[in-house]
């Protein structure tokens, strides 16, 4: 049995698996039969050790006494030769080995620790494991997908390097009642994530940690409490659809459909839409676009290819008060506006948060007037409808203006036309 | 059946030889099999000794090449025994050897668990090495050779249930066990594609 194993926290961690048969000769302490080979053990076999520890190891000789002695022994570890200073003759059969501050193990099956003859055939040989206990994850947050599961994720403590193996394992239970169990798959989202795929309750709150466990310790995060309602998330709108309206040439229409998992509760809903130019890394986002399946994109660059994308936040479903969680973005979906002479007017019902100046402010504007308008000179079909009707018909009626009088589309005057205006 | 005999322990008349065509493609198909799984074995290995860390890695690394209950190394004599016999030998290593990668599977699920091509490797050989098997007892069975009776999987079973049940041997001879099975893996499946190889008709399939 190796002596001079570490403490308690070391006591409880996993010893080496026991898979090597009774028959096999690989176990270097074993006389070969009838050969009088050499062989040894060392002791320790297999430590686990603290960084920055120390370690007391021997090697101790078996076999022909006539041949095996300790004189001559050396050891290496990872493969590299340790100084002869490090090592000591003990007695004829045993060399010992001191070793001080050792750093990290290099793998993690352990260091390799040898003992070698004279010759530089292998004697015996330990694995030592050196690192640091775990420390306690943290930053837990989960959510669920359309009310049917429960994805968490967390960060392991001291950014998660202790040299050794260490397994997390994400617990849950009711809170007020149940047997904690345990989540089964790993890895889903990331190193540090586990996915219970069913058998959720709702309207009733969880508890959920994280155990980290190594060869020298354990530790637990702390308890997060969660109901299902205040975590949910659901799929990117289906069916988005960019399309231009009429001729405008700063506009474009953008429809999409409530997602399906969800559509008979999502009755507060909100939506977010991006959009950018085609071979532009800046999206421009409108916000809280609530609960409604269409919107109108306003103050855009005629002639241009857009890329836009929706996603959807089910916050409020069956009560819940909580901010809800977006779903991931839709798939892009381009579209043009349509080619102008003349930069458009801009602004629009789902105005971009960093809107062009010129546009915005005008179409505020005429959005109070209208709403003005309405309430005290009963011009009830005034509308911004309207509005994008005149403006529609004034950019034909400029067009057709421009070529009776010769005025091509980039603004050069046709040879065989009259003077410019 | 005496004359395919007669030309199959004089591997020099393989030019005279007059396989049946099914016969032909069954020895084709499984030396092809042979040689993809030769080259697969050389990935296990070296993979294998990537994570165990040096000096497994090293050049000159050499651990006692001890035997490994239920399977040894071809034997130095094996290239000058009738192709009946090598064949033979060679499906009952192949067949010896799948629990022996099993062990040495857990094992490294244990000590390597963040080694998810490791394991599935040795997942993989130990299919592999049962298929190839299969494959080179079929042979001899078309070619009206018997196998060698009962299978050995008795004792390479008994071998992997005595590895399971012994204690304490230490993770070093484990690691070792594993370099020795996953090296007389690569050795068989490569002496088989050597065997095989002398049976195969010259010219194209």
């Amino acid at each position: 049995m190796p002596a001079g194993r570490p403490g308690p926290a070391a006591q409880s961690a996993r010893r080496p698996p026991p898979l090597l048969p009774l028959l096999l000769l690989c176990v270097l302490g074993a006389p070969r039969a009838g050969s009088g080979a050499h062989t040894a053990v060392i002791s320790p076999q297999d430590p686990t050790l603290l960084i920055g520890s120390s370690l007391q190891a021997t090697c101790s000789v078996h076999g022909d006494p006539s041949g095996a002695t300790a004189e001559g022994l050396y050891w290496t570890l990872n493969g590299r030769r340790l100084a002869p200073e490090l090592s000591r003759v003990l007695n004829a059969s045993t060399l010992a080995l001191a070793l001080a501050n050792l750093n990290g193990s290099r793998q993690q099956s352990g260091d390799n620790l040898v003992c070698h003859a004279r010759d530089g055939s292998i004697l015996a040989g330990s694995c030592l494991y050196v690192g640091l206990p775990p420390e306690k994850p943290f930053n837990i947050s989960c959510w669920s997908k359309n009310m049917k599961d429960l994805t968490c994720r967390w960060t392991p403590g001291a950014h998660g390097e202790t040299f050794l193996h260490t397994n997390y394992s994400l617990k849950y239970k009711l809170r007020w009642y149940g047997q904690d169990n345990t989540c089964e798959e790993y890895h889903t989202v990331g190193p540090h994530s586990c996915h219970i795929p069913k058998d959720l309750a709702l309207f009733t709150p969880y508890e959920i940690w994280v155990e980290a466990t190594n060869r020298l310790g354990s530790a637990r995060s702390d308890v997060l409490t969660l109901d299902i309602l205040d975590v949910v998330t659901t799929d990117p709108p289906p069916d988005v659809h960019v399309s231009r309206v009429g001729g405008l040439e700063d506009q474009l229409s953008v429809r999409w459909v409530s997602p399906p998992a969800l559509k008979d509760f999502l009755f507060q809903a909100k939506y977010q839409i991006r959009y950018r130019v085609e071979d532009s890394v800046d999206w421009k986002v409108v916000d809280d676009v609530s609960n409604q399946t269409s919107c109108r994109l306003a103050g855009l660059k005629p002639g241009t290819v857009y890329f836009v994308q929706v996603r959807c936040n089910p916050f409020g479903i069956y009560g819940s008060k909580k901010a809800g969680i977006w779903s991931e973005w839709s798939h892009p979906t381009a579209a043009s506006t349509p080619r102008s002479e003349r930069p458009g007017p801009g602004g629009g019902a789902c105005e971009p948060r960093g809107g062009e100046p010129s546009s915005g402010p005008v179409r505020r504007e005429l959005k109070q007037f209208l709403g003005w308008l309405k309430k005290h000179a009963y011009c009830s079909n005034l509308s911004f409808r309207l509005y994008d009707q005149w403006r529609a018909w004034m950019q034909k009626s400029h067009k057709t203006r421009n070529q009776d009088e010769g005025i091509l589309p980039s603004g050069r005057r046709g040879t065989t036309r009259g003077p410019a205006r | 059946m005496s004359r395919r005999e007669g030309s199959l322990e004089d591997p020099q008349a393989d030019s005279t030889i007059s396989l049946l065509p099914h016969l032909e493609a069954k020895i084709r198909q499984t030396h092809s099999l042979a040689r993809l799984l030769t080259k697969y074995a050389e990935q296990l290995f070296q993979e294998y000794v990537q994570h165990q860390g040096d000096p497994f890695g090293l050049p000159g690394f050499s651990p006692p090449r001890l035997p490994v209950a239920g399977l040894s190394a071809p034997a130095p004599g094996h290239a000058g025994l009738p192709a009946p016999e090598r064949l033979r030998l060679d499906a009952a290593a192949l067949i010896a050897l799948p629990p022996l990668l099993e062990v040495v599977r857990r094992h490294q699920a244990e000590l390597n668990p963040r080694a998810p091509r490791l394991l599935r490797r040795l997942e993989d050989a130990a299919r592999q090495a049962r298929a190839l098997g299969a494959a080179v007892e079929a042979v001899l069975a078309a070619l009206g050779t018997e196998t060698r009776g009962p299978r050995p999987e008795p004792a390479a079973a008994a071998a992997a249930a005595a590895a399971a049940a012994a204690t304490g041997a230490g993770v070093f001879p484990a690691k070792v066990l594993g370099l020795r099975v996953c090296g007389l893996y690569r050795e068989w499946v490569s002496r088989t594609e050597g065997d095989l190889g002398q049976l195969v008709p010259s010219g194209p399939a």
